[in-house]
């Protein structure tokens, strides 16, 4: 926690190399509906690509699904290290293309992996955190290496810590619904991060069960703890 | 390399720098071309001439300042270098002022260019900008550019130097049509801190990659995608174009997700049933006061 304000000034090719050349990353399982939860962080599932961001004396990597050198398609995220506190970091997220109304585009995001053109802006949403200050996080618990991730990248106009709420998986699933987002990431609080299959770690659910409206599991206890804040 | 649109030399005391000009910088703007609607070919611009009824030759053109209504006197290139103005092929440096000091005139700036040194003058420039860096002096300066007497500031710019042209002062609009009453406005200190907290929080490196033209991009984008034969999107209202909008809009969506799941809810859950006692205490306070 001390000193997570340092400004980043590792001089280039100082350091030996810290990082993984290259990160088999966690692969959500996916389930058949949304829940509530206490114990696991939803996200928007957003339509994207899986993103791995490397960061190592001040320089960035991009390992994308498939791709070589996901960088060259978007190079505008090349300012990504200016929005670091620290180096040797590896952040887990999604790849991003923003067409002109500021939605996700996957049909502009599958153009620009091609090499076509250069239409839309590239964005990452930051979901997790493996590596800060050349330190493995992997084993500690997803609550620990989120709230690092949130120390350690100061949120930019293509770059953010994705916005995500704990427990209120149903309500999330709503939400997306209404945003036009198919589903929604649940992680585990408590879990590591594990290379592969992440078992309950980290789920996939869809946001419309059967394209009807979706099943509420255990919605009452969640509505009622939340009714008196939305009286007073 | 470019192509330099100016060879002169810097005039400074007796010394004498032989140097070319280059733009520093372009337009951003997509060029188009005028095209006949019915048949996409290049319209040509012809230059007309109402007397004659004929279409004339560029080369048989000449320059004339109207110096009476409908009288004109030609100007040609013999006179135009006749001109005995020392800075006609020179960049005679006036006087030198500190560089961050001299920003009041200095800010009215026209068209920035670089310089390149002819080989033999080398020595000289690299001089000249080494003398001006270390003391953090700017050159003012006069050019001949454009048939034009041209104010212009010198300064050390990476490995050259920049000159950038000036408005002249007579050019430059008075302030006195604004309102600006600066002087009847006072700030207290919680504003001040407040303010000053927040430009330290904004404080970073100018960094001109940073910023780009968006219109540009997007009017490339509408052409890329008629090149590839796609029709080009209806024009949207300016909206969120960035990924903190974009969280903003889930938060918003989530927000509004909330009050429906509370609305839902509501009635079977027993604290509705609070509500109707606290309807009644209402009109009863209100029969106390007029009473």
């Amino acid at each position: 926690m001390a000193g997570n304000q340092l400004p980043l000034s590792i001089p280039p090719d100082s350091a030996a190399p810290r990082l993984p050349a290259r990160i088999s990353p966690m692969q959500a399982t996916a389930i058949d509906a949304p829940f509530d939860d206490p114990g696991y962080l939803f996200e928007p599932w957003w339509p994207g690509v899986r993103g791995l961001v490397f960061v190592e004396g001040g320089r960035l990597r991009l390992q994308a699904e498939g791709l070589n050198d996901a960088l060259a398609c978007l190079p505008e995220l090349a300012m990504l290290p200016r929005q670091l506190e620290v180096d040797g970091v590896v952040i887990d997220g999604t790849l991003l293309i923003l067409d002109g109304t500021g939605r996700p585009d996957a049909h502009l995001l599958r153009r620009r992996l091609a090499g076509r053109g250069r239409a839309g802006r590239p964005a990452f949403v930051a979901s997790d955190l493996l590596f800060a200050e050349g330190t493995s996080f992997t084993g500690r618990p997803f609550r620990a290496r989120r709230r690092r991730l949130e120390q350690v990248l100061r949120a930019g106009d293509r770059v953010i810590v994705g916005r995500a709420y704990e427990g209120d998986g149903l309500l999330m699933a709503d939400a997306l619904r209404e945003l036009g987002v198919e589903a929604l990431s649940a992680r585990q609080l408590s879990a590591r991060y594990r290379a592969g299959s992440a078992g309950a770690a980290w789920l996939r659910a869809p946001t419309a069960v059967g394209g009807a409206e979706v099943q509420r599991a255990r919605p009452l206890l969640a509505l009622i703890q939340r009714l008196p804040l939305e009286g007073s | 390399m470019a192509r330099s649109m100016w060879r002169g030399a810097i005039q400074f005391g007796l010394v004498t720098i032989p140097v070319k000009l280059y733009l520093a910088t372009e337009s951003g703007g997509i060029g188009f071309n005028m095209l006949h609607a019915s048949c996409l070919n290049r319209i040509q611009m012809k230059i007309y001439c109402p007397y004659h009824d004929e279409v004339v030759p560029r080369s048989e053109t000449v320059r004339g300042y109207e110096w009476s209504k409908g009288k004109y006197v030609v100007v040609t290139e013999e006179d135009v270098d006749a001109i005995p103005l020392k800075t006609l092929r020179a960049i005679e440096i006036e006087t030198f002022v500190d560089a961050r000091k001299d920003a009041h005139g200095a800010q009215f700036v026209k068209q920035a260019y670089y310089l390149e040194p002819d080989d033999i003058s080398r020595k000289a420039f690299y001089l000249l900008k080494k003398v001006l860096a270390d003391s953090g002096k700017s050159a003012i300066c006069k050019i001949v550019l454009k048939d034009r007497e041209q104010l212009a500031a010198l300064n050390p710019f990476a490995s050259t130097m920049l000159l950038t042209t000036l408005h002249w002062p007579d050019e430059v609009r008075s302030l006195e049509e604004l309102t600006l009453p600066e002087a009847d406005i006072s700030f207290k200190p919680a504003e001040l801190a407040m303010a000053e907290q927040l430009v330290a929080s904004m404080t970073g490196e100018f960094s001109a990659d940073a910023y780009r033209d968006d219109y540009r991009q997007a009017l490339m984008e509408v052409i890329e995608r008629k090149v590839a034969g796609e029709a080009p999107e209806p024009a949207r209202r300016a909206e969120p174009t960035n990924i903190i909008d974009l969280m903003a809009a889930l938060e918003a969506s989530v927000a509004a997700a909330r009050v429906d799941r509370a609305k839902v809810t509501a009635e079977p859950v027993s604290v509705a049933k609070a509500r109707p006692e606290a309807d009644i205490e209402v009109p009863r306070q209100r029969r106390r006061k007029t009473a």
